[in-house]
């Protein structure tokens, strides 16, 4: 391992040398970072409250008329209670019958949103009749979901679009790198320097500048979330107003970054990391000291 | 000490059917000072970056210490075995002299002494002061970055030194200062030292002569010069 140190120690003062390049470099990284976290915490961020949302109003199940206007009764208390005797249930609210009618306001809370199918069986084996639907709210469940499906969407397509400019920028950078420093790497092999240990040097440099653009990447991503998510709501619902009634819409998101994010955008810092320093590692094989070294004199 | 030897060493450069080296044998024993003068062109360059393991024989065997150049790891016979001292320099022009020496010393796995004082000894001796070691190479004139490249050929005490006109950048006194470097290494600390020169000064403290005309060598009596 002390053998080692040197090139290391190597790899730290070069960072230090030649700071117009490295800055360009890490430039770059910083800006795949920056972008990667806001995708990714937006992306995570909907994920998480579709899943809820999901949960909520999916969950939320009501008896109603199949065709509105309608002139069927609404179900009456007695049968809603009944029908509440369910083991697909977590709770359930029934309304005060009204003074005209029997009928009843009543809500069932589903365990989970895939016993829907099963409870409306059994509620018809319950003797529901037909003409009856037993379903979901779903015109709300559109209104709060459907923004954030897209918002996930857009999301995501922009995570990718960002993962594949930034490991293109990240490979031309450590060509033109690499290419710069031609002559430097012609005169270490010369000197009789391992390619084993100059790849090492290359490498160290790059997950150096990376670390520490992950850094300030993450802050400024973390800064910038917030209301890129905002703007991006914004923009969904007012497409979601056409065709949605009046209801309380879904003005924000609130956008974390957690630690797993953090740490998956670490992932793929090194990965980006991973892919210059391989690509400098094969240019560096490729060239022989002394082709280099004649070629410049 | 090692002899390097030659045995019926051709070469040519990739895509060219010329013979830039033809059909040499010779020996360079330790402890001798060798000169290799020639026109431009002949073949010198060549021949040294072939001792100095930067490349391979076409055809022919080049012998140290009993192995092929062509079958031994040539990066470890560079870093310990060989120093080099290019016609153009070839140092790190963003590092300091000082930090071109030692990052050679590191390379060449130097151990139990003290680096950075061994570093600045040697530039001493070829006449470089310590605060011109600290000075980065492009601050440093042509005479100057020559003899930082003859300490970083010396730092890691090689038995065989190569060198490709040493003393081309470099004015009388300095170079026969450089010249007594060579000397003294050669004939008091044994080593074999191979000079490619047009300088009558460099050829004066010759053991050996050669002259290479179009890839072909030929001995020259010393007395000559
Ligand atoms: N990379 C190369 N490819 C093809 N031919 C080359 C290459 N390098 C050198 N040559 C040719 O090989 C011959 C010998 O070159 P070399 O550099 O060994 O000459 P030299 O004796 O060192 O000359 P000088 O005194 O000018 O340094 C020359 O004719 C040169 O043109
Ligand atoms: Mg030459």
């Amino acid at each position: 391992m002390k053998k080692y140190f040197y090139v290391i120690e190597n790899a730290l003062l070069n960072l230090s040398k030649n700071k117009g390049r490295n800055f360009l470099q890490g430039a770059m990284i910083f800006a795949v970072i920056t972008t990667t976290v806001i995708a990714l915490s937006i992306h995570n961020t909907s994920v998480t409250l579709i899943s809820e949302y999901k949960a909520h109003f999916g969950s939320e199940v009501s008896i109603s008329p199949e065709r509105m206007p309608s002139n069927l009764p609404g179900i009456t208390a007695e049968q809603a209670l009944a029908f509440s005797q369910s083991e697909y249930l977590r709770d359930f609210e029934v309304s005060e019958p009204d003074d005209s009618s029997e009928a009843v306001d009543a809500v069932f809370y589903l365990k989970s949103p895939e016993l829907l199918e099963a409870f409306a069986a059994e509620v018809r084996g319950k003797g529901l009749p037909d003409g009856y639907k037993v379903d979901i709210d779903r015109d709300a469940y559109a209104r709060m979901v459907t923004p954030l499906e897209g918002l996930q969407d857009i999301s995501f397509t922009f995570l990718l679009i960002v993962l594949a400019l930034g490991a293109a920028i990240m490979v031309l950078l450590s060509v033109i790198a690499v290419r710069e420093r031609k002559y430097e790497i012609g005169v270490l092999r010369a000197m009789g320097m391992k390619k084993r240990k100059l790849a090492m040097g290359l490498g160290v440099e790059i997950i150096a500048i990376t670390c520490v653009c992950y850094l300030f990447g993450m802050i400024a991503g973390w800064l910038l979330s917030q209301p890129i998510s905002d703007a991006l709501l914004t923009g969904q619902q007012s497409a979601e107003l056409m065709n949605a009634v009046a209801a309380q819409p879904l003005t924000s998101v609130k956008i974390s970054v957690s630690p797993l994010t953090a740490l998956e955008i670490f992932g793929v810092a090194i990965l980006l990391a991973s892919i210059a320093g391989i690509i400098s590692v094969r240019q560096v094989t490729k060239y022989e000291p002394i082709k280099i070294l004649m070629e410049r004199n | 000490m090692s002899t390097l030897t030659l045995q019926n060493v051709s070469y040519k450069y990739e895509g060219s059917e010329r013979l830039v080296i033809r059909d040499v044998s010779l020996s360079f024993e330790p402890g001798n000072v060798y000169t290799i003068i020639g026109k431009s062109g002949a073949g010198k360059s060549t021949l040294l970056n072939l001792l100095a393991g930067l490349d391979v024989a076409t055809t022919g065997h080049i012998v140290y210490d009993g192995v092929s150049l062509a079958e031994i790891n040539r990066n470890h016979y560079r870093a310990r075995k060989a120093g080099i001292i290019f016609q153009g320099f070839n140092l790190l022009t963003n590092a300091t002299a000082l930090d071109n020496i030692l990052l050679s010393m590191h390379i060449s796995g130097v151990k139990g002494i003290n680096k950075k004082t061994r570093a600045l000894e040697l530039l001493e001796k070829v006449g470089i002061s310590p605060e011109k070691a600290n000075r980065k190479i492009l601050k440093l004139s042509g005479g100057e970055q020559q003899r930082i490249g003859m300490a970083r050929a010396l730092a890691h005490n090689p038995e065989l030194i190569v060198a490709d006109e040493p003393t081309g950048n470099l004015d009388e006194d300095t170079a026969n200062r450089v010249l007594e470097v060579f000397a003294s290494l050669a004939h008091e600390e044994g080593k074999c030292v191979i000079i490619v020169t047009h300088s009558k000064e460099v050829i004066a403290i010759a053991d050996e002569i050669w002259s290479v005309d179009e890839g072909v060598f030929r001995p020259v009596p010393v007395n000559e010069g």
